[in-house]
């Protein structure tokens, strides 16, 4: 059964919540693999992986950040920050 | 009153006849106090011979996760104003050029909202926007997005594609740089702006091998321009080149690798079954000779700089191209979806697509996105025999 | 909410280019017939309809002030209908179908300091990066490097005396934004000391298996240290290439004593006679000597001075030292040949000398 958008978006945002405890950090590929992992391959495709991923920006929930690659994180203040 | 900086280093670099950086900064610290901190920072740097500056991996504009490089000074006391630095790319027009009109309101909102320090145009091809706070970032996307401009890649999506001037102002274009580089950078646009890949990702289109944007060392995929006709040569104006004291026998034909010229001192012959489309003769007399008619490109695959496993050049993927038709641009797109997937399926953090290839192999890289391997993707055929060969899985069934 | 996020445009991506093409460009589109090199830095393009087109390229330092480009624009108003363009190589082309606005384009520019030249057998603006002047992982500055070698060169930006055109580029370390690996001659900006382990923050700042998995050589592996979780550095494996402190910020390297350039000669990229190549390493290491780098313009004077004197007509610095070989190059520049040179990386057996061709120097 394919899942929603939000559901996936959900999934993700747990996985994200959870790598950030043991401060780990997740590609957004890393990401739609975990989904598809998770629902198979009749409920996730790369497509709503990708459309998930930018609903969680969208929302404010998740951000963009760049360490030498691109990964997915809650949002926070970084190390290297100036007020 | 900003701070008063006195640069005795950095006043030596505005002497000289070469354009001097200096002075440039220095025109921005006129209007701009970040600029004018900028001044005092790097006075300081060639002082004591080290860079001020910390990576910053979070800024960007809300929605997008490239086009935004985060800078913070690691002196933030001393240099308040340049406390944040952080830059902008912005996704320059095919082939650069500008109507004065465009680049006067690129110059108002960077002004306004930023250091008034660019540089035209960066590594990649954007124009850069050199310094601001996090909080002009959402306001100066704004102000470029009603102006018509969007920004450009950066961390692992698709970077800013960029191409030579083409068909604009060169008569040995191929095939049209200009348009077919803005065709791929609004097809790709999600693409360019939330970054999916294990790393970064760039096309580059020259429109002949000449290759004046480095396709071939720079780009994932460099597009260069080829014919598969015969030169086209003026007879009456080879001769007039001879005439005019181009030494046509010692540096057109024996400078030909293909050693497929003839001259005998006065007509010139050209063997264009043996040419290999390197351009030296055409370079040397641009009236005499030129590129035949049927005019294509060569796709090639996998250049990079030696971060992370050593530097690649790019290699041949497909020999010819017609890039101009819509029908065969759409299939080469399919073909580049097609790599982009198996390439994020398999890829590693921060490996390019040429690194992936070298590890898994190019037979195999191939036979995944499901090209025939040809002889023109080689320069010589494997010389060890370690060869895996692989069973038919047909016959190793009926072995068991 | 922000009002700036109020009817927010994206994904619309560059202008089209073709709004921003002059006159004579948008007509002769594509039908270019031939061109000439008037004199340095001027061509004319001649289209199949006998339109031609008078190209005025000048010198750019790169990192250019809104100040300059409004000045620049005010040429192109003047002279050229309200249009101009930038090359791959950062220098700024005025078009112009009256001849004789040439003159006065070259004139003014010159005047404010953006000299004309950089085409044919020449030396044209030096593709660069940032350095101190905004990036974190900088062994060397880009800007006042890049201004003191066309200093220094300037004459063979402004006459056309060289065999073949000569490129050089600098990248201020090995990420090498700007792809310097196939020059001329490539400056690039070169770390010598180890990363330092911030074993305070490491932790809190990275990711340890993404900092073991950066490291090309393996020289990094997890470890603890006073109770915290961290990583530990094999010396001996640790070749500065600093792809650990672009993953992770507590490992810098950058040293004011140990930072440095060092310089690659022979690359190309055109296909024109021989294929193209990488750079290959002619001095490993030079110290940092701000603001004029004297030991770096003068070891690249002496490599553009024995290829000019020494190479036929149109072949480049690479094509040349290939056909004279190394031992010569190394003989006429007086450059220290050492174990340096000699590659030990992937596939390092494809750069011995293997066959009994040999020069006697
Ligand atoms: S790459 Fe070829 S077609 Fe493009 S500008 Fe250079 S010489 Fe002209
Ligand atoms: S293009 Fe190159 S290979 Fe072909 S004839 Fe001319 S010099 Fe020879
Ligand atoms: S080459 Fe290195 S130091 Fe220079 S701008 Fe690029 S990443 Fe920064
Ligand atoms: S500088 Fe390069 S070689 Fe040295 S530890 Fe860091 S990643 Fe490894």
């Amino acid at each position: 059964m394919a899942k929603t958008i939000e559901e996936i978006a959900d999934f993700m945002f747990k996985q994200v919540s959870e790598a950030q405890e043991v401060s780990k950090k997740l590609k957004p590929g890393d990401l739609t693999k975990l989904a598809i992992k998770a629902f198979g391959d009749e409920g996730v495709d790369k497509k709503m992986g990708k459309m998930a991923i930018k609903e969680l920006v969208l929302s404010g929930k998740c951000v963009y950040t760049y360490f030498g690659g691109s990964f997915l994180e809650l949002p926070h203040r970084e190390g290297a920050a100036n007020d | 009153m900003p701070k008063e900086y006195k640069t005795p280093m950095l006043d030596e670099l505005e002497k000289g006849p070469w354009p001097s950086f200096v002075k440039e900064i220095k025109l921005a610290a006129k209007k701009n106090v970040m600029s004018n901190d900028l001044l005092g920072l790097l006075e300081r740097s060639y002082n004591e011979r080290l860079g001020h500056w910390k990576h910053g991996g979070i800024v960007g504009v809300f929605g997008y996760g490239g086009g935004v490089i985060g800078r913070y000074t690691d002196l933030p006391e001393e240099y308040p104003e340049i406390s944040h630095f952080h830059t902008l790319r912005i996704n320059q027009p095919s082939g650069w050029f500008y109507t004065t009109e465009a680049l006067r309101t690129l110059c108002d909102i960077w002004d306004r909202h930023g250091s008034g320090l660019t540089n035209m145009h960066g590594s990649t091809g954007d124009i850069i926007f050199l310094g601001t706070k996090t909080d002009e970032l959402e306001p100066i996307f704004k102000e470029l997005t009603e102006a018509g401009f969007d920004l450009g890649g950066s961390g692992s999506d698709m970077r800013t594609p960029s191409c030579c001037v083409g068909p604009g102002r060169c008569e040995w274009a191929c095939y049209d740089t200009l348009q077919r580089c803005y065709d791929i950078t609004m097809k790709y646009q999600d693409e360019l702006h939330r970054p999916a890949f294990p790393y970064k990702w760039k096309f580059k289109f020259s429109g002949c091998p000449n290759d004046c944007v480095a396709a071939i060392a720079r780009a994932d995929i460099s597009i260069i321009g080829t014919w598969k006709d015969d030169i086209k040569m003026d007879q009456a104006e080879v001769k007039k080149y001879a005439e005019n004291g181009v030494d046509i026998f010692n540096d057109v034909v024996l400078n030909c690798p293909a050693k497929c010229m003839k001259y005998d001192g006065d007509k010139l012959e050209i063997n264009n079954n043996d040419c290999r489309r390197c351009m030296h003769c055409i370079n040397v007399m641009p009236k005499a000779l030129r590129p035949g008619d049927d005019k294509g490109a060569i796709v090639l695959i996998g250049a990079k700089a030696p971060i992370v496993e050593g530097a690649l050049l790019s290699s041949v993927l497909i020999p010819f191209l017609n890039i101009d038709d819509d029908e065969e641009f759409e299939d080469f797109c399919d073909l580049v979806e097609e790599m982009q997937d198996v390439w994020c399926e398999e890829g590693k953090n921060r490996e390019r697509v040429g690194e992936f290839i070298q590890r898994v192999g190019m037979g195999n890289f191939l036979e995944a996105v499901g090209v025939e391997p040809i002889p023109e993707m080689i320069a010589y055929p494997r010389d060890n025999p370690y060869i895996f060969f692989e069973m038919d899985e047909d016959e190793e069934e009926e072995e068991e | 909410m922000l009002d700036v996020m109020k009817d927010r445009i994206t994904d619309i991506g560059p202008p089209d280019f073709k709004e921003y093409l002059p006159p004579a460009v948008k007509k002769n589109y594509g039908q270019w017939k031939y061109h000439e090199i008037l004199e340095a830095g001027v061509l004319v393009h001649v289209a199949e309809s006998g339109d031609k087109l008078y190209t005025v390229r000048c010198g750019s330092p790169r990192l250019v002030s809104t100040t300059s480009i409004l000045f620049y624009t005010e040429i192109a108003d003047k002279y050229c209908d309200g249009f101009l363009r930038f090359t791959s190589r950062h220098n700024v082309e005025f078009l112009t179908t009256e001849f004789d606005n040439v003159a006065k384009i070259k004139a003014e520019m010159t005047e404010y300091g953006n000299p004309v030249g950089g085409t044919g057998p020449s030396i044209t603006s030096i593709v660069h990066t940032q350095g101190w002047v905004h990036c974190h992982s900088a062994a060397t500055d880009a800007s006042g490097v890049v201004k003191a070698v066309m200093d220094d060169l300037f004459e063979y930006f402004n006459e056309m005396k060289l065999p073949a055109k000569c490129r050089i580029a600098l990248a201020c370390c090995l990420n090498m934004c700007g792809a310097v690996h196939c020059s001329d001659i490539a400056i690039l900006g070169i770390h010598t000391a180890y990363p330092r382990i911030d074993h305070e923050n490491l932790n809190k700042l990275c990711e340890i298996p993404n900092i073991s998995a950066s490291c090309p050589t393996a020289a990094i592996r997890p470890a603890t240290v006073d109770g915290k979780p961290s990583v530990e550095l094999i010396e001996e494996q640790c070749m500065y290439c600093a792809n650990c402190f672009t993953v992770c910020p507590a490992m810098p390297l950058a040293d004011p004593v140990a930072d440095g350039i060092s310089l690659w000669v022979g690359g190309k990229v055109s296909n024109a006679r021989s294929e193209p190549k990488f750079s290959k390493l002619a001095v490993p290491f030079i110290p940092n000597n701000p603001p004029r780098w004297p030991e770096v313009t003068s070891a690249i004077r002496k490599m553009v001075e024995v290829w000019a004197e020494n190479a036929r007509p149109y072949e480049r610095m690479g094509e040349w030292i290939d056909r004279v070989g190394w031992p010569r190059f190394f003989k006429l520049t007086g450059f220290e040949f050492s174990k340096m040179h000699i590659d030990d990386f992937k596939y390092a057996g494809l750069s011995f000398k293997r066959s009994a061709q040999i020069t006697h120097e």
